[in-house]
């Protein structure tokens, strides 16, 4: 499965879910947003959204200032 | 009606077809409640003010410091340890003295911030922290009012419009963290044009909607890359259970 995170490359021998892709980005959860597609997939959803071959991932953090 | 003065003063705004006479006269009738009159605060009021918005509730409860004036164009170096809110008004009574300012220069709490947001017919989130922005987000839900979210550190920004009914959600959605560490402009810094890139698109979408145009970016965020010049729209979604608008949708 090859899948792009922030206009970068992967490929994983097996479908993964987005809580799997962030362990393995060695990325926090805390503060982190993710897109699908560009379509965002709310926090609760992450431990069962499974990814699909082609899927283009947006991960970004929360920003607070102004 | 708008007077000879009005119409003069705004002319260049009349002429939009989308804007008009009756437009103006909506965005006379409107009033907007701006949180945070800093990077994003500054140039959001100063456009909203010179568009001839009738009324603007400036809340900011900090005072000027001299590493403010790099990005918070409001301001002026002779200003500092003023009031933001105090001199803001003051500011913007230069600029359009048509537009009437209600200062707030404590920090808003739950009973306040609630009271101060029913009044407004839409809000502007400009503030710099991430427990504000939750309680900005919660009471715009409450109120069932229009929230336009800004927000810029190095050179990011993030812009999203959320609106009744909450069909894509709310800013809790999208952000469940009540209290994360976020980066700041006092901590990892900020360039003055990405502030000011995000606020003015703030001010835009105030604008529009209060001219009955519908924003293009409601239930949609913005992502600003300014150090590429790049620019992505991501559909929001709703979180199940949102504690904060769940019960709302």
């Amino acid at each position: 499965m090859k899948i792009s995170v922030n206009d970068s490359d992967y490929a994983f021998d097996a479908a993964i879910t987005l809580d799997e892709l962030l362990r393995f980005l060695e990325h926090p959860q805390s503060g982190s947003a993710l897109a699908v597609n560009q379509v965002i997939v709310p926090r609760p959803q992450w431990a069962e959204y499974l990814l699909k071959d082609g899927d283009n991932i947006v991960l970004f953090q929360a920003i607070a200032g102004g | 009606m708008l007077n000879d003065n009005e119409f003069m003063r705004y002319s260049r705004q009349l002429l939009l077809e989308d804007i008009g006479m009756e437009g103006q006269e909506k965005i006379r009738a409107g009033k907007v409640l701006i949180v945070g009159l800093g990077g994003l605060g500054s140039p959001a009021a100063l456009y909203l003010a010179a568009a001839g918005v009738g009324t603007l509730f400036l809340a900011d409860d900090d005072t000027l410091h001299v590493s403010n004036l790099q990005r918070q164009i409001l301001y002026r170096t002779a200003d500092a340890d003023d009031y933001k809110a105090k001199i803001a008004q003051r500011e913007l009574g230069k600029l359009n003295p048509l537009c009437q300012t209600e200062i707030f220069t404590h920090r808003l709490d739950g009973g306040n911030l609630a009271d101060l947001v029913a009044r407004a017919d839409l809000v502007l989130d400009c503030s710099d922290n991430m427990a504000t922005r939750h309680a900005v987000n919660q009471a715009c839900v409450e109120a069932e009012k229009p929230l336009i979210s800004g927000s810029a550190v190095g050179f990011s920004g993030q812009l999203l419009v959320i609106e009744p009914p909450y069909a894509h959600g709310c800013y809790r959605c999208l952000y469940p963290d009540l209290d994360t560490p976020t980066r700041n402009c006092r901590t990892a810094g900020v360039l003055g044009p990405v502030v000011g890139v995000i606020g003015t698109l703030q001010a835009l979408e105030a604008i529009k909607m209060l001219a009955g145009c519908a924003s293009p970016l409601s239930g949609k965020l913005r992502l600003f890359d300014g150090k590429q010049q790049s620019w992505r729209t991501l559909q929001l979604a709703p979180s199940a259970d949102c504690p904060a608008c769940g019960e709302a949708r």
